[in-house]
């Protein structure tokens, strides 16, 4: 069989498999996949994800289990979006050796549920205080927090309103909440951005009602060393939707997270089917055609390999072992090559029975240049079937061992998702978007290998084609 | 004929699970070792701390210390060259002597690995089998329809919605379930076995059943379009023998054509398929049961994993090892009994 041979034969597959929808909709789908691998970087708002997927300090500036963006659209009752503010009014003032410098932030509320939070950050060096101020739509101006900094060389602002302005904000509803519900009430338990951006009035702690309008959000950081510097102020607002698909508990984007685990998964399954696939179909001709003694020495080995219960295995040699990704795929490779091996090796057995390979034979042909040259090119589209048919098997066997925490750690797959969503009560809290995108994620690509597969089954097999 | 085709199939799984048990001693030999040390030395520590509010000298106590050790040592075979200590575990193994747990203890108190396993065993079967059972009746049903009609409107949408499931792991279709019928419309239970406190007599019973409704649902709705798929193409191949042409030039009526000509000739590998179905699902599917809580033999891996428990994961894996196994032989042995061909050595 010659290269021009393989071709025409490729081709002819193609014309027939052009035909079959369902095939041409998988292609479609893994063509898409392929698509958002290609232009992950600029898909991606967290682009260092990949690398700190599990770093917290990362992504700290998100909100807290916040549901997608266009949630928003469903519910009566709309949450504030997040915003990054970061082109602020600046001023300075010169007082001698004391220099003032303002940030003023002009925030637009308009929705019905106040953002998580509000955070200010700068760069800077030296001592400088930081005071934050926030004047209301309705005139009211409340002082947010006075605080002193010593950052030391090229350190960090960052006030958060959430966690530093707690007093302050029970504070501001004292004066005009019942005293009865303030007396006592727990600090921590307050989310002062709740009562900041609520009319002030009775029942502000508990119900309240939004103040829409513009909201200021003056910073005001007083230097009063020469050494002292600051720059790059912005406040971010960390609404209670975000991105396209919502942040989990870690506050983490899961959209960056689900796009940067396709590459992983299509890796994983094709890497894992191809190789795989590959050895179970060389070992069912090298049984088939060396027959004999070989043949059955071959049987009883590859008897052994079927009967591993598969799941189990992997799940106990990772945790044994704790494999890196690339282990757990030689892993699975060891026990997934069996698949082919029966189907390959009854059509082989019909194979070696062609007179052409009696004729190679006659011609002083070597075994090595029968099997791969006149044997397996005619496995080569059964193979790719059973390689398509494979990829769902082996991504979701990955997920699996994910899902127990035994993932390589390095790297971000669907599975260990779905895991921190499981181990997080994501189920039971109703965190739908953490749960469903990546499991969706594996089924949709499963699927596209479906579709893919079966088409090529159904070219293959003509007795289970309909008449 | 039939005697020794059994007889044949037994031993031959037998040594199959011989030779597993020892690639599995010798694979897993250095964490096992480990851990029994660990073992050992918690031993030696609590008998040391008992002696030593009596009269024996400090030195004295920790001589007896390392003698009670190196005894401990020869006991696990611990000072034998490496060859020999495979040897031994993979002994123990096979005659299910699996230790003691470091954490996990059964429900009766017993922290034998023994013990623990075959408390989880029957609870994966029944909920398995009912899942099964029940996945096979509907993928039978179904698939003798797909068959007699191939190419038409149910034959198609039901083949779409084969592949649609076909890469959709059990599990998150169990947390979906799960967050759907427990938490926004509240009508089964989250997971569990009963409820607690269980109740007794027949309330029991129809309790168990009702905790058994969603996870069992879960297991169907993946699985009886695979399982109606492969029906199809073994009957639609069956269907297209010419046998089956000359029987409906007879005259036969179709219904006996279909049941008597072509689901006899079927049944074999349609037997054999529906079992197999059993068995990887059971092995495929067996973190599933962590999601409902069902303490089974998957949740157990589950627990053994997040609890470090070396000798319960590995008995575990053991057990399940036979019983694969075994499935095996049952199945091999039904499709003999079937498929008269087998049995005789002759080609099937």
């Amino acid at each position: 069989m010659k290269l021009s041979d393989l071709k025409n034969s490729l081709s002819d597959f193609w014309k027939e498999f052009y035909k079959v929808k369902s095939g041409i909709f998988g292609l479609f789908l893994f063509a898409l996949f392929l698509i958002l691998v290609i232009f992950e970087p600029s898909l991606l708002q967290f682009p260092e994800a990949n690398n700190r997927w599990r770093d917290i300090s990362y992504w700290e500036n998100n909100p807290k289990s916040a549901p997608p963006e266009w949630t928003n659209f469903f519910s009566s009752k709309k949450s504030s979006v997040s915003d990054v503010l970061d082109t602020p009014e600046e001023k300075d003032n010169n007082m001698g050796a004391l220099r003032m410098r303002e940030y003023i932030f002009k925030y637009n509320y308009d929705y019905d549920l106040p953002p998580q939070d509000m955070i200010f950050m700068a760069e800077g060096s030296g001592e400088p205080m930081v005071l934050l101020n926030l004047t209301r739509p309705d005139g009211e101006s409340i002082d947010l927090i006075q605080k002193n900094y010593s950052l030391g060389e090229n350190g960090r602002v960052r006030i958060s309103t959430e966690k530093d302005s707690k007093l302050e904000a029970i504070d501001f509803a004292s004066g005009f909440e019942e005293y009865s519900i303030v007396d006592g009430l727990d600090p921590s338990l307050v989310n002062p951005n709740e009562i900041l951006f609520s009319k002030a009035e009775v029942g502000m702690i508990n119900n309240q009602n939004p103040l829409k309008g513009e909201y200021v959000l003056k910073a005001t950081i007083i230097m009063q060393n020469e050494s002292d510097v600051i720059k790059n102020g912005k406040l971010i607002v960390t609404g209670r939707v975000f991105g396209v698909l919502g942040t989990d508990s870690y506050k983490r984007d899961l959209w960056t997270g689900v796009v940067a685990g396709i590459k992983w998964a299509l890796l994983i399954g094709i890497l894992t089917a191809i190789i795989s696939v590959s050895l179970g179909v060389v070992y069912g001709v090298i049984s088939a055609y060396l027959g004999g003694i070989w043949d059955t020495i071959m049987m009883r080995i590859f008897e052994i390999f079927v009967s591993v219960p598969l799941l189990p295995v992997l799940i106990v040699m990772s945790a044994v072992f704790k494999p890196s990704i690339w282990t757990l795929i030689f892993m699975m490779c060891i026990f997934f090559w069996v698949g082919p091996v029966r189907t390959v090796r009854s059509m082989a057995l019909q194979i070696r029975e062609e007179t052409y390979i009696e004729a190679s034979r006659a011609l002083g042909a070597s075994h090595v240049r029968i099997i791969f040259k006149h044997m397996i090119p005619l496995l080569i589209p059964y193979s790719f079937a059973s390689m398509a048919i494979y990829i769902p098997g082996a991504i979701v066997y990955e997920a699996t061992v994910s899902l127990l925490g035994l993932g390589d750690a390095n790297i971000v797959t669907w599975g260990q998702i779905l895991s921190d969503a499981l181990n997080s009560g994501a189920v039971l809290n109703g965190i739908w978007w953490w749960v469903v995108p990546p499991g969706l994620s594996i089924a949709v690509m499963g699927m596209a290998f479906a579709f893919i597969g079966f088409a090529m089954d159904k070219i293959l097999h003509p007795k289970l084609r309909t008449r | 004929m039939y005697g020794k085709y059994v007889l044949k199939r037994v031993l031959n799984g037998i040594a199959i699970y011989i030779i597993l048990i020892f690639i599995y001693s010798i694979l897993f030999n250095v964490t096992m070792e480990a851990t029994v040390r660990a073992q050992i030395e918690e031993v030696v520590r609590a008998e040391v701390m008992s002696m030593s509010n009596s009269t024996i000298t400090p030195a004295e106590i920790t001589k007896y210390g390392e003698r009670r050790k190196a005894e401990l040592y020869v006991q696990y075979k611990l000072d034998k060259p490496v060859g020999e200590r495979i040897l031994f575990r993979a002994l123990n193994t096979l005659t299910f002597q699996y230790g003691n747990s470091t954490i996990i203890k059964s429900s009766s108190g017993s922290n034998r690995v023994m013990d623990i396993v075959l408390e989880a065993v029957p609870k994966t079967l029944i909920l398995f089998s009912t899942a099964m059972i029940i996945d096979i009746i509907i993928g039978l049903w179904l698939g003798i329809k797909k068959a007699q009609k191939p190419g038409k409107t149910l034959d198609k949408s039901t083949s779409v919605v084969t592949m649609i499931v076909f890469g959709m792991p059990s599990w998150w279709l169990g947390m979906l379930m799960i967050m759907f019928f427990a938490y926004i419309v509240k009508i089964f239970p989250s997971g569990g076995l009963h409820s607690t406190p269980a109740p007794e007599g027949f309330a029991y019973f129809i309790d168990s059943i009702y905790h058994l409704i969603l996870p069992v649902l879960t297991l169907v709705i993946l699985g009886f379009w695979g399982r109606s798929f492969l029906t199809r193409n073994i009957v639609l191949g069956v269907l297209q023998e010419d046998f089956i042409m000359s029987a409906r030039a007879r005259g036969i009526p179709e219904r006996k054509v279909l049941y008597g000509h072509g689901m006899r000739t079927a049944a074999p590998p349609i037997v054999t398929m529906a079992l197999l179905a059993l068995l990887t699902s059971v092995s495929g599917n067996i973190v599933f049961e962590t999601i409902f809580s069902w303490t089974g033999m998957g949740n157990l891996y589950w627990v053994s994993v997040q609890q470090n428990d070396v000798p319960v994961l590995l008995g575990n894996l053991s057990f399940t090892t036979g019983l694969f196994i075994s499935g095996l032989i049952i199945l091999d042995l039904i499709y003999g009994f079937l498929d008269p061909r087998i049995k005789v050595g002759g080609k099937a």
